[in-house]
């Protein structure tokens, strides 16, 4: 039956889980985009995988690449007949290698002059032809995380592979990978099913698969897992853990879907609840539950059989899981034994950064930026904790805990401080100094928290760019990005008033002759840094670029203030006065573009239109200043756009370029007054007008 | 890492080896009182070069061999890749997890000494601890039969535990440390001046360990550690250039030895 099925099945041994979607995602982009330029669109293309296989399926697919017809260009006409009119050797050449007669050739017109020409037909090929043509190169040529060679020097692949099936209509097609013939025998799982078997297509192959227990689908997998460790779960009295990329993990280790449940001592309730997810999560890939927000001594994971027999893999998931389980507690109590506090003179032996220090000295200049961040925030209450914060805020990294799972640091010594006794406001701004981790995660608790989490950050970045480490591309080894992420988001979300120029020169001092750049060149390189992360989070949030490029072009170290100002924009931006105001800011810096300030007098403006300019803007003046004092940005704006009217007919009435150079340079000194009342809360040469909308709009007004 | 690995898997010629080797790794000593990590491990090393096709099957029939009946366990090779910093090498590969836990290390080797490897040679560690305790279920190692008359692992090696730990964290003498590193690392750029190699990367062998022990001891700093590695490095990469010379200055002798297991044919078992 020819349903234009395409089934192929690569097997190897097995592929690194965290490659297996990548794979076979690329698999059927690229054989997808190939196939289509040859007009062989499949209807539907659908994937799989289990460690040991990839699995593409395109149907659909129509059994010939299209027929092609092309006028191909050959030879000048002059140089292509003699003086008899008989076809030259160029002529000749030309049809032997479109294969038609010198009779068939004809002549073209072309903007060069006339030119031979021959309509060539090619047939299209057979739908097979193409794929074994085109998927192998594909195939060898996916783009691994991490690729090897095996035996003589085979590959290079992801793993070694061992099979190949390839069937257009059952029938199969023939292509090598890696020395491996494409054929029509596969195998199941290789303890429980190894013996090989026949396969016609995709059904046939997913029956038999199915027999086997195989599910070759990742969603159908996932699904079942997810379900069975829920019920399980739930048998068991509480929760599954909510992890989905533990269960994205968990369904790319094997091909059967498998759950196994497992107890363990309840003694290890007393060690704290993260160590004991972390441990289960990070070294057994084991889901925790929960029940009325307490861990239960009960853990769940995958293997890759359908049953547990004999109670083997209980049994030996609990082992380890009590091996490792074990091995947090002598981290533990070897941690318990001192007190953060006690601690604290480690730092000094921990170097954050060879020419940066320390982090004990980190430590004291988190301290001393946290001693100023609340000065300036007038957090007076805060000051003392925030310096008790910032010397324990490291301490962690001397833990053997955090040696042992370095992704515990922070809620690691924010747990050890808890349970030192430190103040809640303390212990928990350690615990969430490296809040927001993701974008869905939320910035510190509490005003301590904030305090160190912005100093710590500022530090870093400033310290980092001191040295003239400015990230560049996708190199960033000190997460210099997610720092500035995380600051801005930080500063945003808590909406503080910090003036984050200020900020970094104060950090920048702190680190005293450290740096090999002065605050100058440190803030220039950093502002445009931190603007790309407010850019990029306020885009996030549905801003259109030009408002926020016109708002930053006003200033942007204050980023509530930044934001709010690309608020009012937003909302203005459709009104055709502003409009028109934006289009006067336009011409004047034409205007006024390379003329250095010029001296005003307000006694030389001798035309009505251009001394109404100057008295409406003086009127506005205060109003503006006052509105933006108010922190009014709105108002602000709607006030610089009250002066649509006299720009227009200023610019329709008055001759700026007079031959009269005094009149001229008052003109061009106005404008330039001018341009600094309108550009108080964004930079209006920066927004986008689309002047057709815009001639609508003041029509329609009239 | 033993030279018959180290140095075997260097150039063209074929290598199929067995052995066991006590691995020491003085970070995760535990003074004998963690039943499931220790300083000194033994390892059933396995190394075959070029890699067989069937590799994997032969892995597998060599667990049901040991008496592990892989119908009632879960088998699975979860991705790792063994790098070793200090010699300059590298593969690609897993540890096999049997029932959750890692019994073997399994690696396609790509580079030793920081040279390209051609063939390629599949290693296969198998760990003899783990899989002993794994088939009794034992809580602890010291548990464990050492022989089936009743002399247990703990009897056998306890002692060893308890002294090493307090000599890596407590009583190495790190100046004595730091002079027997610079001492041998002496030592081998002589021997390799001398055209010796294999002596020369015994003494760089004892410099890796070194180190391990200085760092252990808690007595290396981030910078100084990179520093050391790459002493290390340099006196394995330079071991890994003289043994492939040397070999060649020997005709790659191995190259004419007809390998005795050539054209095995292996069952109906599949490798799905």
């Amino acid at each position: 039956m020819a349903t234009g099925e395409f089934f192929l099945e690569v097997r190897c041994e097995e592929i690194p889980a965290r490659m297996l979607q990548p794979a076979v995602k690329e698999l059927a982009t690229r054989a997808f985009e190939v196939l289509l330029s040859k007009g062989l669109t499949p209807s539907e293309v659908e994937t799989g995988f289990t460690p040991r296989r990839l699995v593409l399926t395109l149907s659909g697919l129509p059994s010939r690449e299209r027929d092609r017809e092309e006028e191909l260009l050959g030879p000048p006409a002059k140089i292509a007949f003699d003086q008899d009119g008989k076809p030259t050797p160029a002529a000749i050449g030309f049809a032997k290698k479109c294969g038609v007669e010198p009779t068939q050739l004809k002549t073209v017109n072309t903007p060069k002059g006339d030119y031979l020409a021959a309509d060539v037909f090619t047939e299209g090929r057979a739908t097979p032809e193409v794929l074994a043509e085109q998927i192998v190169p594909i195939l060898k040529d996916l783009s691994w995380a991490k690729s090897m060679r095996w035996a003589a020097g085979q590959g290079p692949w992801v793993r070694p592979v061992h099979g190949l099936v390839a069937l257009f209509d059952q029938e199969v097609v023939p292509m090598t990978l890696f020395g491996v013939d494409a054929g029509d025998s596969t195998c199941g799982h290789p303890i429980h099913s190894p013996r090989s078997f026949k396969v016609s297509g995709k059904a046939d192959y997913d029956r038999k698969m199915t027999q086997r227990g195989i599910v070759v689908s990742y969603e159908e997998r996932r699904e079942q897992l997810g379900n069975q460790m829920e019920k399980l779960a739930k048998k068991l009295g509480g929760q599954l853990a909510d992890d989905p990329e533990l269960l994205d993990r968990l369904t790319s280790t094997c091909g059967i879907p498998g759950v196994v449940q497992g107890e363990f001592d309840p003694a290890y309730l007393a060690l704290p609840r993260e160590v004991l997810a972390t441990s289960l999560r990070d070294h057994q890939s084991a889901f925790t539950i929960e029940s009325a927000d307490r861990l239960l001594p009960n853990f769940l994971t995958v293997m890759d059989r359908a049953d547990d027999p004999e109670g083997r893999v209980r049994a030996g998931n609990e082992w380890v899981v009590a091996a490792r389980l074990d091995d947090a507690r002598f981290f533990y109590s070897e941690d318990r034994k001192k007190t953060l506090a006690d601690r604290v003179s480690d730092l000094d032996h921990l170097i954050f950064h060879l020419d940066l220090g320390s982090y004990g000295d980190k430590a004291k200049r988190i301290r001393e930026l946290s001693t100023s961040l609340c000065d300036v925030l007038g957090w007076n209450d805060e000051s003392d904790l925030a310096c008790e914060a910032a010397d324990l805020l490291k301490v962690d990294l001397t833990t053997e805990m955090v040696k042992e799972f370095t992704s515990l640091q922070g809620v690691m010594g924010g747990a050890y401080a808890r349970e030192d006794g430190e103040a809640e406001p303390v212990w928990q701004a350690i615990y969430d100094q490296y809040r927001p981790v993701s974008s869905q995660d939320e910035v510190p608790r509490g005003r301590v928290g904030l305090v160190v989490a912005i100093a710590d950050r500022v530090d870093t970045l400033v310290g980092m760019f001191g040295l003239g480490m400015v990230p560049s591309g996708s190199r960033d080894p000190f997460g210099l990005r997610r720092a500035a992420q995380g600051l801005v988001r930080i500063v945003l979300e808590a909406n503080l008033p910090l003036d984050l120029d200020m900020v970094a020169a104060r950090s920048a001092r702190l680190y005293g002759d450290r740096l090999k750049k002065g605050a100058e060149e440190v803030l220039a390189d950093l502002r445009p840094f931190i603007q790309d992360r407010v850019r990029r989070l306020l885009g996030q949030q549905g801003y259109a670029y030009d408002s926020i490029e016109a708002a930053i072009g006003a200033g942007s170290s204050n980023l509530p203030e930044l934001a709010a100002r690309v608020d009012a924009v937003q909302r203005v931006r459709e009104e055709a006065d502003f409009l028109s105001v934006v289009l006067a800011a336009k011409r004047i810096a034409n205007i006024v573009k390379d003329t250095p300030e010029q001296e005003f007098d307000a006694n030389l403006l001798c035309e009505s239109a251009e001394i109404d300019l100057h008295k409406s803007a003086e009127a506005l003046r205060a109003k503006i200043e006052k509105a933006e004092a108010e922190g009014d940005h709105e108002s602000s704006l709607r006030h610089i756009a009250e002066l649509a009217e006299v720009l227009d007919t200023f610019f329709v009435e008055v001759l700026v370029m007079d031959e009269d150079r005094d009149l001229r340079m008052n003109r061009i000194s106005l404008l330039q007054s001018i341009q600094r009342l309108i550009s108080r809360t964004a930079r209006l040469t920066e927004v986008v007008v689309d002047r057709s909308e815009h001639r609508e709009k003041t029509a329609s007004k009239d | 890492m033993h030279p018959d690995t180290f140095l075997r898997v260097l150039g063209p010629e074929p290598w199929k080896v067995g052995y066991v080797q006590p691995s020491r790794r003085p970070a995760d000593a535990r003074y004998g009182e963690n039943p499931f990590r220790l300083g000194k491990h033994y390892q059933f090393q396995v190394v075959l070069k070029p890699s067989p096709e069937n590799i994997q099957e032969t892995y597998i029939e060599s667990l049901e061999a040991l008496g592990i009946d892989l119908k009632v366990h879960d088998l699975r090779f979860e991705e790792d890749n063994w790098e070793a910093p200090t010699l300059g090498a590298w593969g690609v590969g897993w540890q096999v997890m049997l029932d959750g836990m890692e019994i073997t290390q399994f690696t396609y080797f790509q580079q030793t000494g920081g040279l390209d490897l051609q063939p390629i040679s599949a290693e296969i560690t198998y760990g003899l601890e783990r899989i002993t305790m794994f088939l009794g279920l034992s809580r602890s190692v010291y548990d464990v039969d050492w022989v089936a008359d009743g002399v247990s692992y703990g009897q056998v090696r306890h002692q060893d535990e308890v002294e090493f730990s307090r000599y890596y964290f407590e009583v190495a003498d790190v100046e004595f440390l730091r002079q027997t590193f610079d001492g041998y690392e002496n030592e081998a750029r002589r021997c390799l001046e001398a055209g010796i190699v294999l002596p020369a990367y015994e003494c760089a062998l004892k410099c890796s360990h070194l180190f391990n022990v200085l760092d252990s001891r808690g007595a290396v700093s981030v910078t100084e550690r990179v520093a050391l590695i790459k002493r290390v490095r340099d006196l394995s990469v330079a071991c890994a250039k003289e043994y492939v010379a040397s070999r060649e200055r020997l005709g790659f002798p191995l190259l004419s030895v007809e390998s005795a297991s050539a054209g095995d044919e292996e069952d109906g078992r599949g490798d799905g």
